[in-house]
């Protein structure tokens, strides 16, 4: 008897039919020769041979003989690890942990990354973007309006193409916006792309022509949020930005735009951007860069006739629409440009970009948790095969295979690992939930359509599989390699053999010590990098700090008279209770936008090339007192430095070495060096501030320079006003102060809009992905250590009872307690040397990738790398300790009576 | 004590592979049942072979797999059903192709074993 569990199926009661009629058919003939029933009967089983092999080995030749075998081996594996439920929970949770953050992890590489865009034939779609011949960086993909109708007009290998730029609509119409996310698109976006309505109708090439009036596509979840789905949505208004757009459609479910990791809420003709910015529209300035291009390629055209006609065509487009403003030398640059296209099939994605290293190193980070889980298990499952020798050895005797039973205890394996990988992708859907708000913030909301599809479920099945496979493969090998005899002598074994068998059981320990000891290291170096932002000395107090980003733009003021009612707030804003200060200005730190310009000094030699570019703001004078930027030398701005008085300027620290080196700035005169070659007017230092991040943290501090906000009409920038930003310090939580600063703008003007956010959040939401990176890998190395611990300790353990005979009788022949201790001490340093030693070196390696995610802070930064050891090796010896402790404490007596 | 053993000498191997050609050429004469197919290959080749019913079962339920024989069960005058097999069409067709791939192989073999008469062949 091989140890089966046959189910009887009909198919074998045939069989065995049919068996039975060729015995009796045998006996028959065998009576006909003159023979006894009985010796008949016997002849005829003779000749027959062994019933139960025919019958085994024809049933192998049944088709879903395999099955059978799977389905008897997935039901003794069951019952195995229902036998053993803390062994199974155990395991089952530390592979759903490893499985589940793989899969989580793959799922955003998979959305962000690997997936097509969900439109018809997304490979036939390429983006163009402006190569320039000289410069080594990547193709710039943000083009200009007049080169847009350019090429709109004039390529001939796209059967389709069509632009698009993302904008932000206000639904409000003054008072506090409600933002939500637009498209400006050209008329063939949608038939293009081969999106179809889910109701009304979509643009069409008639709809964006200049000049248009306003109308409106929306998104699917938009129609459903704000309309509840109601067909009389269709031709109703809808305000946007203050200006009305008649909705004329909704886009087909599941269409989110090209933008991986956004999802549209409306979507308006790229001519009714005049509509929403008026005076300031960009549709016909040649140097504003807004506009994306995507191009269907027409069937039979490759990509490569497509980059040999862009060629051709880019000479007459660029010289079609050179900005004429900017200087000789800038022009001939534009003029060489190239166009070139690129595969867009997986759509745009500023969140690929941004997360492109990120994901890769979490990709890695949770493999590796994934092998540590693995080794644990197989540690585990080592040491249980030592209690289960006893069973295999019989199954071995009585004739098993012993390819069968390795089959047998993988499929357990792979059962084990399935369990966790249900449980995993449970994890996993929750994770991704968590992580896609982690890398969301106020300005950026990160919109990612997860799925769980056949790539995903194909994932972490395969995962599952090789998961068991890699775990049990070295426990099933070596517990199915026993000498029979000695093992079904019973018992224990002997010592000598003992030890040796446990080998490969410590150097997976040793592996999983080097392993989490690189996550533990890697975990630190972002953690340490993590603290290095938080710590930085910005240059400004971030705290208690309320933003009131405001917006003019329709309530149809002068900017003289917009300027007043600036004034108006801040000095109502600053007379609120709780209030210290209040102040104006037209960009705020860590905000992402920028303004700059090259300077030169009215006299002695100024820096050169882009030592001269220096960034710029607008503040009004209490700017630095509110955001409590000493003024290090000279003032600050006060009433005098009004609209009609000489410009002046305060510089930060830099700006000051950099273009006055030791000698005092203060009453110098500096210029801005026009982009059309006319030198601006001349400005005069009056004050240093201490030097402060600009657009982010991580930047060098840059050169910066502040004018009065009262004299950005002399700068020739009058525009900036229109959307200032007021910053209020407060003495309370700055949230307390949005309700009444709120009141006061609506009693200025009502149609004035308004968003709120803290200086902090700002500061905050630039980190999200440094915040990101320390959280997760700190989560990772923690749970590394966890499991390496626990690895350790396992082992430990089980090895002190293998050899309780052992250290009975060193016990017994005068061995001290302490000598005990040092034995077993002494496995574990040596285990632990090993993995630490090996650990280093592969950090050493391996880290070198994580450089440019780090701040301040070097790679192979000895301090992490010691702080990780110094952990990893105090944790490790306290799980070496216990059970160390627990073999010296053996009673000699006992042992020896019970063996 | 160890039975005395049979007598080798009239007694030959079914050749590899030659099993699936012989039982489709029995059926090629008629349904048949496994008990008669082994007598058949017994007294057709005049006692020489021998099909072990380890390998004709297995045989026969990886032809009938293949779809090259149908099986069918019949009452018999004995008692147990019988399972009857009969030959299909591609069985045919196998039939065909595996005894010209038996004549090839017995002409090769033979001109080896008999180079004589290769010469005047040619």
């Amino acid at each position: 008897m091989r140890l089966r569990f046959w189910t009887r199926t009909r198919r074998d009661n045939e069989l065995q039919e049919e068996i039975q009629g060729h015995l009796t058919l045998a006996e028959r003939d065998q009576m006909q020769s003159g023979q006894s029933r009985k010796e008949a009967h016997l002849a005829a089983r003779r000749e027959l041979g062994n019933e139960t092999i025919v019958r085994e080995t024809t049933r192998d030749m049944w088709a879903w003989r395999w099955i059978e075998n799977l389905l008897q081996d997935v039901r003794y594996g069951l019952r195995m690890l229902r036998k053993n439920p803390g062994f199974t929970a155990v395991a089952v949770l530390t592979l759903a942990l490893g499985i589940g953050a793989n899969t989580a992890i793959f799922s955003l590489v998979d959305t962000v990354m690997l997936k097509m865009l969900p439109v018809q034939k997304p490979e036939e779609l390429m983006v163009l973007a402006i190569a320039d011949p000289k410069a080594t960086g990547e193709p710039n993909p943000e083009l200009t309006n007049p080169i847009w109708e350019q090429i709109r007009d004039q390529q001939d290998v796209f059967s389709g193409v069509f632009a698009w730029s993302q904008a932000r609509f206000d639904l409000a119409q003054g008072g506090e916006s409600h933002l939500v996310n637009g498209l400006e698109v050209s008329g063939d976006y949608f038939n293009t792309l081969g999106v179809h309505p889910a109701a009304g109708r979509l643009f069409v090439s008639s709809d964006d022509k200049r000049g248009c009036s306003g109308s409106a596509v929306l998104g699917f979840g938009f129609w459903q949020e704000h309309y509840g789905s109601a067909q009389n949505a269709i031709g109703s208004e809808l305000s946007l930005s203050g200006h009305p757009f008649e909705v004329i459609g909704v886009a087909a479910p599941g269409f989110y735009g090209v933008d991986v990791g956004t999802k549209f809420d409306v979507a308006i003709p790229i001519c009714a951007e005049a509509v929403i910015r008026g005076s300031g529209s960009a549709l016909d300035v040649r140097a504003a860069w807004w506009i994306s291009v995507v191009g269907r390629l027409k069937s039979g055209v490759s990509p490569e006739q497509v980059s040999a006609r862009l060629l051709v065509i880019s000479p007459q487009i660029f010289a079609a629409t050179v900005p004429q403003k900017w200087r000789v030398e800038s022009q001939k640059n534009f003029l060489s440009g190239i166009l070139v296209a690129s595969s867009a099939g997986k759509g745009l994605s500023d969140v690929r970009r941004a997360y492109d290293q990120p994901l890769r190193m979490l990709m890695a980070v949770v493999g590796l948790v994934l092998l540590i889980a693995c080794a644990n298990i197989a540690s585990l499952m080592l040491a249980r095969a030592a209690t289960r020798q006893k069973e295999i050895s019989v199954r071995l005797a009585i004739g098993a295979s012993r390819a069968r039973l390795i089959l047998q205890l993988l499929t357990e394996c792979v059962l084990l690992s399935s369990a966790g990988a249900v449980l995993g992708v449970l994890f996993a859907r929750w994770g991704c939930a968590i992580l896609v708000r982690f890398i969301s913030s106020q300005r950026n909301p990160v919109f990612l359509q997860f799925s769980v599809d056949g790539r995903i479920l194909g994932f972490t099945g395969a995962i599952a599989v090789l998961t068991g496979i890699l775990f049990g493969i070295l426990p099933a090998l070596r517990s199915t390699k026993v000498s029979l005899s000695s093992a079904m002598k019973g018992g224990q074994q002997d010592e000598a053999p003992g030890r040796v068998h446990f080998r490969p059981g410590r150097w997976i320990v040793a592996g999983q010590v080097a392993l989490s000891l690189v996550l533990v290291i890697v975990a630190g170096l972002f953690l340490r990098s993590f603290n290095n932002l938080l710590t930085l000395d910005t240059g400004f107090d971030r705290s208690n700090v309320m933003m009131i980003a405001a917006n003019a733009h329709n309530t149809n003021l002068s900017p003289e008279a917009r300027e007043t009612l600036w004034n108006q707030a801040i000095q109502r804003l600053q007379s609120l209770p709780g209030v210290t200060s209040a102040s104006e200005s037209v960009i705020t730190p860590i905000s992402g936008l920028g303004w700059n310009s090259y300077f030169h000094r009215q006299t002695g030699a100024s820096p050169s090339g882009r030592n001269a570019l220096a960034n710029i703001n607008a503040v009004s004078p209490e700017y630095f007192a509110t955001l409590r930027s000493p003024i290090l030398a000279g003032r600050t701005f006060n009433v005098g430095d009004a609209s009609g008085a000489p410009l002046v300027g305060v510089i930060n620290e830099i700006m000051a070495r950099r273009f006055f080196g030791s000698a005092n700035p203060i009453g110098q005169y500096v210029y801005i060096d026009e982009i059309s070659g006319k030198a601006g007017p001349l400005i005069q230092i009056i004050g240093i501030v201490k030097d402060a991040k600009y657009r982010t943290l991580r930047e060098m501090t840059p050169a910066t320079i502040f004018f009065p906000v009262a004299q950005l009409a002399a700068q020739d920038a009058q525009g900036m006003s229109e959307q200032p930003s007021f910053e209020v310090r407060t003495a309370a939580p700055p949230a307390t102060i949005a309700k009444t600063a709120a009141e006061v703008f609506a009693s200025l003007n009502g149609s004035i809009s308004l968003s709120f956010r803290t200086l902090e959040e700002q500061v905050n939401d630039s980190l999200r992905q440094d915040q990101l990176l320390a959280s997760l890998s700190g989560f990772f190395g923690g749970l590394a250590l966890m499991l390496a611990v626990i690895g350790l300790y396992g082992v430990l353990a089980y090895m002190v009872t293998q050899r309780r005979k052992e250290i009975g009788i060193r016990m017994a022949l005068g061995a001290e307690k302490g000598s005990i201790l040092r034995l077993i001490m002494g496995e574990v340093s040596i285990l632990l040397a090993a993995g630490v030693a090996a650990g280093v070196g592969i950090a050493l390696w391996a880290t070198h990738y994580l450089q440019k995610m780090l701040f301040n802070l070097d790679a192979r930064d000895a301090k992490t790398i010691l702080m990780a050891v110094a952990i990893l090796t105090s944790v490790a010896l306290l799980a070496g300790y216990l059970p160390a402790r627990r073999a010296a404490r053996m009673d000699p007596n006992a042992i020896l009576r019970d063996e | 004590m160890t039975p005395p053993r049979q007598p080798y000498q009239n007694r030959m191997e079914i050749l590899q592979g030659t099993l699936d050609m012989l039982i489709l050429q029995i059926l090629q004469w008629g349904p048949s049942h496994g008990y008669a197919l082994s007598k058949a290959i017994r007294t057709n080749s005049g006692e020489r072979l021998k099909a072990d019913t380890g390998s004709l079962y297995p045989a026969m339920h990886r032809l009938e797999r293949k779809g090259w024989i149908d099986a069918e069960w019949k009452d018999s005058e004995l008692g147990p059903r019988l399972r009857v097999y009969r030959l299909t069409k591609s069985g045919r067709k196998q039939l065909v192709s595996e005894r010209s791939r038996w004549v090839q192989i017995t002409t090769a073999i033979a001109g080896i074993m008999n180079p004589a008469k290769r010469g005047s062949e040619s």
